[in-house]
């Protein structure tokens, strides 16, 4: 009997797990939803039109001050009640919201990372925000045009750009000093950042490493950087820009060259391994751990708050591999849009356009500005008093800015467009670690990876009927 | 399952009515079963809902190609699982996939063993230990992740306390070499509670005589661990050698967590290949192959532990 009722248990368990097999997401944890629980605001007047919002901003941003811009915009009007909901990662968000298109129960704005604009196009379920541009006659002189250039496809404004940032140099400038190195003069090549590393490094009596010269966690976003400030194409029709991308052409000289630099220091144990975590590369870099680090503009606000003048912060331009590359070519706009989903009500849209024009104004770009350290989108963001003074208490973020309309405005700066960039970044990742533990050569890894993208891209190509 | 106890109830029913063939004793065999069936229909209902058509389904969609939001879009055939083989993402999984139960489940099962042999003992506060051993239990699969990411983490964990006395850091989660093993930990943690409770239950229920009569015949504690406790246990130890088999195999939130299936595809276990190419790739079908190959190789695990290993075990 006791047998039986064994081997019950036992099929019982084969078919729990066949199920959670099947569905897994019954087994996604809620974890990635941390701290940033938006209180609820208050009880909405009658007859307005209300709409969600899908956010990924985690921490401060997510918690304090999107709900803040969001109680700014209900307080401004009385037609539209818009509220904010943090759908963990971008990932996480994008994964819901696929989901989420089969039940309608969509919202009516979201906000979706760069690298998911093409597949939000092919998707077609979203309304262009160029439609209510011309219905408006709304004036986007004033935005930024680099900014603004991501994210339209085929000529058209696709997504309304929201947080934008681009990767720079942080550095302790207090380690530069006691180095022999010049604070004011940070290193602006691979070469130079090279040999600053290696005179920053510092390594105790038993040989272990106490501070590392340069750290950077292994992240795609990276390596996409490094290959458009280096002039190279991270898709086949210049980006997938002038026409689909059917090919992957990162594994160029360009992307070559810059696993072979990554791999020069990372040989001479000057580079800590924080894996492909940027947020343990922050706490090592805040620990004194490792002089130089790569990262978001976005991060500067928290990297100050969080160091608190225990040392002094540097930030620098994005290494480029020469000098001259800093004239012909910049970095790429990232970080996330806007997006207005056409699965929801008129009306509904009509309000998500409402808000979109709202969080654009100077004033509520300048908060959204000085609360994290993305960019505004519009230049005169930078006149409001508020971000005046911010400027004038950070000025580390002036490198940000400056980078920013340093870089000419053209099909490498805009950035690959391929509907299966998450996959793309994720495949690079892994040929970085490859190439780090010494299992392939950066030309191998990266001919590798770049096959494989290519297959996904003809695989999303046919499964979206964009080719026969 | 329900069909063989369909089958039991069919045949039960049949004993009951007897031997005739008449028309009216069929037609009660007939009312026996529609009415078991109503018993049955709660549980059949769900088991159909939620296992059967997600199983079907699942062997449909592996044999398309689908869109990133899963729509199907091309009737491929076999080619996922012919990818399955050509690719060696899945034999990567596979292999890690049976490494982690290695790492696993004997491990889990002989911490769990002395402990529950220290909770058996007759001491004065023994519950509050029994409680502190089982503790585990309580604690949800996310949160220990959570707690051991920041235990392994470079710059403020564990890594900080070695510092301190000059040990060179230890890549946790950030070597292939070490991050299966530092992730099977978390789970060998985590599974500890829950087995130590199990056990020390089984424990208690060994008669009392058994150890008596062995007193008399001159056995020492060893002795009777081996050839008392050892061979009762048989039955517990068989259970849970299966239950944990299933659950590491099905491994999911630590890594999902701590390691996202890096470094080097070195954490990358089958279920959590699964999640990454159905969520993240969008690609359905080749997700639902590996799912399918997943059920079939946990199928066959679990027959095998049947026929082999159960003829071992000992039942009360």
């Amino acid at each position: 009997m006791n047998k039986r009722v064994l081997f019950f248990l036992g099929v019982l368990i084969i078919f729990t797990m066949i199920l959670s097999a099947c569905q897994p997401a019954a087994e996604t944890p809620a974890v990635e939803e941390p701290a940033a629980e938006v209180e609820l605001p208050p009880a909405e007047p009658a007859e307005t039109v209300k709409i969600d919002f899908w956010h990924s901003m985690g921490g401060d941003l997510g918690g304090v001050a999107i709900p803040q811009m969001a109680d700014d915009f209900n307080a401004s009007q009385s037609q539209c009640f818009v509220e904010p909901i943090y759908q963990g990662s971008y990932d996480d968000a994008l994964n819901k919201l696929r989901a989420s298109l089969q039940s309608q129960d969509v919202p009516a704005v979201m906000q979706l990372y760069d690298i998911g604009t093409r597949l939000m196009v092919d998707l077609g379920m979203t309304t262009p925000v160029q439609e209510f541009i011309d219905k408006d006659n709304y004036d986007v002189s004033d935005l930024e045009p680099n900014v603004l250039a991501y994210y339209t496809v085929d000529g058209i404004q696709a997504s309304m750009p929201f947080n934008t940032s681009t990767p720079m140099l942080y550095y302790n400038k207090d380690m530069f000093r006691a180095a022999g190195l010049d604070p004011e003069q940070p290193p602006r090549t691979f070469e130079e950042i090279w040999e600053a590393a290696r005179v920053l490094n510092q390594v105790d009596a038993s040989g272990n490493v106490v501070v590392s010269g340069i750290s950077m966690s292994i992240y795609g976003w990276f390596f996409e950087q490094y290959l458009a400030v280096s002039g190279g194409y991270y898709a086949n029709n210049a980006n997938g820009r002038d026409a689909l991308a059917t090919e992957a052409t990162f594994n160029s000289p360009e992307g070559v060259a810059i696993l072979e630099w990554w791999k020069g220091m990372w040989d001479e144990g000057l580079m800590g391994n924080y894996g492909r975590v940027n947020a343990d590369v922050r706490t090592a870099f805040y620990a004194e751990q490792t002089a130089m680090f790569v990262d978001s503009t976005a991060v500067l606000r928290g990297a100050m708050d969080t160091v608190d003048g225990k040392f002094e912060i540097g930030t620098a331009y994005l290494p480029r591999p020469n000098e001259a590359a800093f004239d012909t070519s910049g970095t790429i706009i990232g970080g996330g849009s806007l997006w207005i989903i056409n699965a929801s009500l008129p009306e509904e849209q009509a309000c998500a356009w409402e808000f979109i024009k709202y969080q654009a104004s100077p004033e509520q770009q300048a908060y959204w500005h000085t609360m994290s350290g993305y960019f505004p989108i519009r230049d005169t963001a930078y006149e409001v008093p508020l971000a005046i003074e911010w400027r004038d208490q950070y000025p580390q973020f002036k490198t940000a800015v400056d980078q920013l309309h340093l870089a000419p405005n053209n099909r490498v700066t805009q950035g690959g467009l391929i509907g299966v960039f998450p996959t793309a970044r994720q495949t690079i990742e892994g040929a970085i670690e490859e190439v780090l533990a010494g299992v392939a050569t950066p030309q191998e890894a990266l001919d590798k990876a770049a096959q494989i993208v290519t297959d996904a891209i003809e695989e999303y190509n046919i499964s979206m009927g964009l080719v026969d | 399952m329900p069909q063989s106890q369909m089958q039991n109830i069919l045949s039960a029913s049949r004993t009951q009515t007897g031997f005739s063939n008449t028309a009216g004793k069929r037609k009660r065999a007939i009312k026996n079963f529609l009415e078991a069936m109503l018993y049955l229909s709660p549980a059949l209902i769900l088991f159909i809902a939620f296992v059967f058509i997600p199983l079907i389904r699942s062997f449909q969609i592996s044999a398309y190609i689908t869109d990133p939001i899963g729509r199907l879009a091309k009737f491929v055939g076999l080619l996922n699982y012919q990818r399955l083989f050509e690719t060696p993402n899945f034999i990567n999984s596979l292999k890690k996939s049976f490494i982690f139960v290695l790492y696993n489940v004997p491990t889990t099962i002989a911490i769990s063993l002395g402990l529950a042999l220290l909770g058996d003992l007759r001491l004065k506060g023994i519950p509050f230990f029994r409680m502190v051993f089982s503790v585990a239990i309580a604690i949800s699969g996310a949160t220990a992740s959570l707690m051991f990411k920041y235990i392994y983490h470079p710059t403020v964990g564990i890594n900080y306390l070695l510092s301190l006395v000059g040990i060179p850091n230890i890549p946790w989660l950030v070597s292939s070499n070490t991050a299966l093993i530092s992730v099977a930990l978390t789970s060998v943690w985590l599974q500890i509670g829950m087995n130590t409770v199990i056990i020390l239950a089984a424990m208690q229920t060994i008669p009392e005589e058994l150890y008596e009569s062995a007193m008399i015949d001159g056995a020492n504690a060893w002795n009777k661990f081996v050839h008392i406790t050892l061979p009762m246990l048989s039955s517990t130890f068989f259970f849970l050698l299966v239950v944990n088999t299933l659950a590491s195999f099905q491994t999911f939130t630590p890594i999902h967590i701590m390691t996202s299936g890096g470094p080097l595809e070195s954490t990358n276990l089958l279920v959590y290949s699964i999640y990454r190419e159905f969520y993240f790739n969008g690609k359905f079908g080749f997700a639902a192959a590996q799912s399918i190959m997943l059920f079939f190789i946990m199928l066959i695990l679990t027959i095998f532990q049947f026929v082999f290993l159960e003829r071992k075990v000992h039942y009360e």
